[in-house]
């Protein structure tokens, strides 16, 4: 897998390349500005670009900004935002054109260095990467809704890790249950949240976080 | 003897009132004429409306009336105290006659051009009287004998006898300026004082307007200190807290994979770990410096010339605390300035002063540098200036080219 980063903070991007290629990735550039890092896109086409939000010169959404053109450049580039915090918000806008080949999380998971992985790969394979932190606060939210409240705890917990944009193996590993089981829990969501069931991963994250968001489809 | 000297000195400055009376008087003599003459014109303004063609004089009616008042307001300004004028007469005939400063100038034209002209015409004859009739024995003899008499043609003058008396009387005028001069001034100028100065309720609508701007400004600077202090810490120490958890993870898996590799990664993090401290402590000392807190301001300045790269002596006389917010403001304004110093002035010394006048704050730095710094927007000068504003304070800055810069703060204490 060939990666492109860009991180303002050295020590921040000189430590993501460390243990990148510790992984036996391929950190093909690291990069500091958003115009470097378009530079490189176009130098290097990599798989993935791990993209800070916050960078010069005004550190305020460059990241994004940048990344936008990048995939507009590239399409089909895999891209994963990271930020030292997130709005659900700042997500739905990111995610508004789709899911497939998004990532947005918190600059710490990356020290979860499996799960970062994980995530990584998934974004990279074409799947979705939201921060838990993101769907708890989207799960927060006061609505007029019930039906949320109808879901058992074992289905709120599958809810959660499917807006994550995990897929049925990967629930089942951390919920150490069977697949077969987690594939029961999500019918009995899709059913008691009338919502059309999917299997395609990134069709379903979209589906559950336009759900959450109380724009339901 | 101490008396007696003390009762010429007072003859001397009785005399002085009385001069500085005589000069009011004819000040206030002019303004009639120009006030008469105001009143004339509205006058003419008035009769000329009835056959339709002063509706055009009418919008120059308020502003030759805000003229003459203007001059007034100059007038008893140089004399004691100033009047401060009014906002610009507002455009359009019916709003300045809505106006009550407009209607305030109109009472006043009306009075000085009537009572304050009589008023004038009496202080300016009096002393013309005391001069014509003491001095009437030197040139009696040069008049016909039939017109020959005092001022006021009470006592015909037939020899020289009579021509003392006069002089008599013409010292009994001097006796009367002497006694009623000065109040005839303070008379004439009294509605002027209260007519033409701000009424107390337009004085406090300024006011709150002037404190809702620096309140704003107040706000303001709060705000932009929040999102500075934001930023640090997330772009600073954040970053650095979580590169640690990256090296961390990073270490953990090169535990399980070659722990030899691992020891270079954990030292690593441990450097970020430190970098963080480090940043967290500076971050920790621009909001709110301990020393300040937990000791006092003479010794968290003294503390700020030390750490100058410039020689800096710190002068503070203020036995009390202030309220913490003023002192943290004097706190930022003298880092600030010292940091300009070593960075821009080039100058070998360096001074900072405090002192308590009254209910305010007051510092001063002083350098030897090169000067000519100037509080342009986006300078730490100008973040000065604003923070100094949002207290309600002063700031002066003085830094001619060649220097030397003196930059003066004020700030009320708040207690």
């Amino acid at each position: 897998m060939r990666i492109v980063i860009a991180e303002d903070d050295s020590l921040l991007r000189e430590g993501l390349a460390l243990l990148l290629r510790a992984e036996s990735l391929d950190v093909v550039a690291t990069t500091s500005n958003p115009e470097d890092f378009l530079v490189s896109v176009g130098e290097h086409r990599p798989d993935v670009a791990i993209v800070d939000v916050r960078m010069p010169p005004t550190h305020t959404d460059e990241g994004i900004v940048a990344a936008v053109e990048a995939r507009k450049r590239q399409p089909g580039l895999a891209v994963l935002v990271l930020s030292a915090y997130v709005e659900q918000a700042f997500a739905t806008d990111l995610l508004a054109s789709g899911s497939a080949r998004l990532g947005y999380l918190l600059k710490e998971r990356v020290g979860r260095v499996q799960e970062f992985l994980d995530a990584l790969h998934r974004v990279a394979g074409g799947g979705t990467a939201i921060d838990p932190e993101v769907v708890a606060q989207l799960l927060a939210q006061n609505r007029p809704d019930t039906r949320l409240s109808r879901l058992t705890p074992r289905e709120h917990d599958v809810l959660a890790l499917m807006a994550e944009g995990l897929g049925n193996t990967a629930i089942a590993e951390r919920l150490v249950v069977t697949e077969g089981a987690v594939s029961k829990h999500i019918r009995s969501i899709f059913a008691k949240l009338d919502l059309a069931p999917d299997d395609q991963a990134d069709r379903r994250v979209t589906a559950v976080l336009h759900y959450l968001e109380g724009g339901r489809r | 003897m101490a008396t007696h000297e003390a009762r010429r000195w007072d003859v001397v400055g009785r005399l002085r009132t009385t001069v500085d009376a005589i000069e009011h008087l004819v000040g206030g003599l002019g303004t009639a004429v120009l006030a008469l003459a105001a009143l004339l014109w509205t006058a003419v303004t008035a009769v000329s409306c009835l056959v339709g063609v002063g509706v055009f004089l009418l919008p120059t009616v308020p502003r030759v009336v805000r003229a003459v008042a203007d001059r007034e307001r100059g007038r008893l300004s140089r004399w004691d105290g100033e009047v401060v004028g009014p906002e610009p007469v507002p455009a359009g005939f019916r709003a300045a006659v809505r106006d009550p400063a407009v209607r305030r100038e109109v009472g006043w034209v009306g009075c000085h051009a009537t009572a304050g002209f009589a008023v004038s015409l009496l202080g300016v004859s009096l002393p013309l009287y005391a001069v014509t009739d003491g001095t009437f024995p030197l040139w009696w003899y040069l008049l016909p004998p039939a017109e020959a008499s005092d001022t006021l043609h009470l006592l015909p003058v037939r020899g020289p006898g009579d021509a003392f008396l006069v002089s008599l009387m013409g010292l009994g005028w001097l006796i009367v300026v002497v006694a009623v001069l000065p109040a005839l001034a303070r008379a004439q100028a009294w509605p002027g004082r209260h007519l033409l100065s701000p009424d107390p309720g337009t004085d406090l609508a300024l006011r709150v307007a002037h404190l809702t701007a620096t309140r704003a400004a107040a706000l303001d600077a709060h705000t932009t200190e929040l999102r500075r202090i934001e930023r640090s810490l997330h772009d600073g120490t954040q970053n650095r807290m979580v590169a640690v958890t990256v090296l961390l993870g990073a270490a953990r898996r090169a535990l399980a994979r070659d722990p030899a590799s691992a020891a270079a990664v954990l030292d690593r993090a441990q450097d970020a770990a430190e970098q963080a401290l480090t940043e967290l402590r500076a971050v920790v000392r621009t909001i709110l410096p301990p020393v300040l807190t937990d000791r006092s301001l003479p010794d968290a300045l003294t503390a700020l010339a030390t750490a100058c790269p410039v020689a800096c002596q710190v002068d503070a006389d203020v036995p009390d605390r202030c309220a913490a917010s003023v002192e943290a403001t004097v706190y930022f304004v003298v880092a600030e300035a010292l940091t300009n110093i070593a960075r821009h002035s080039g100058a070998r010394h360096a001074a900072v002063s405090l002192r308590r006048q009254n209910d305010q704050l007051c510092v001063e730095i002083t350098d030897d540098g090169k000067g000519g710094a100037a509080a342009v927007a986006g300078s730490g000068l100008a973040g000065i200036r604003r923070r100094v504003e949002a207290h309600d304070g002063a700031f002066a800055l003085a830094s001619p080219s060649g220097g030397p810069t003196t930059l003066t703060v004020s700030v009320p204490c708040g207690l």
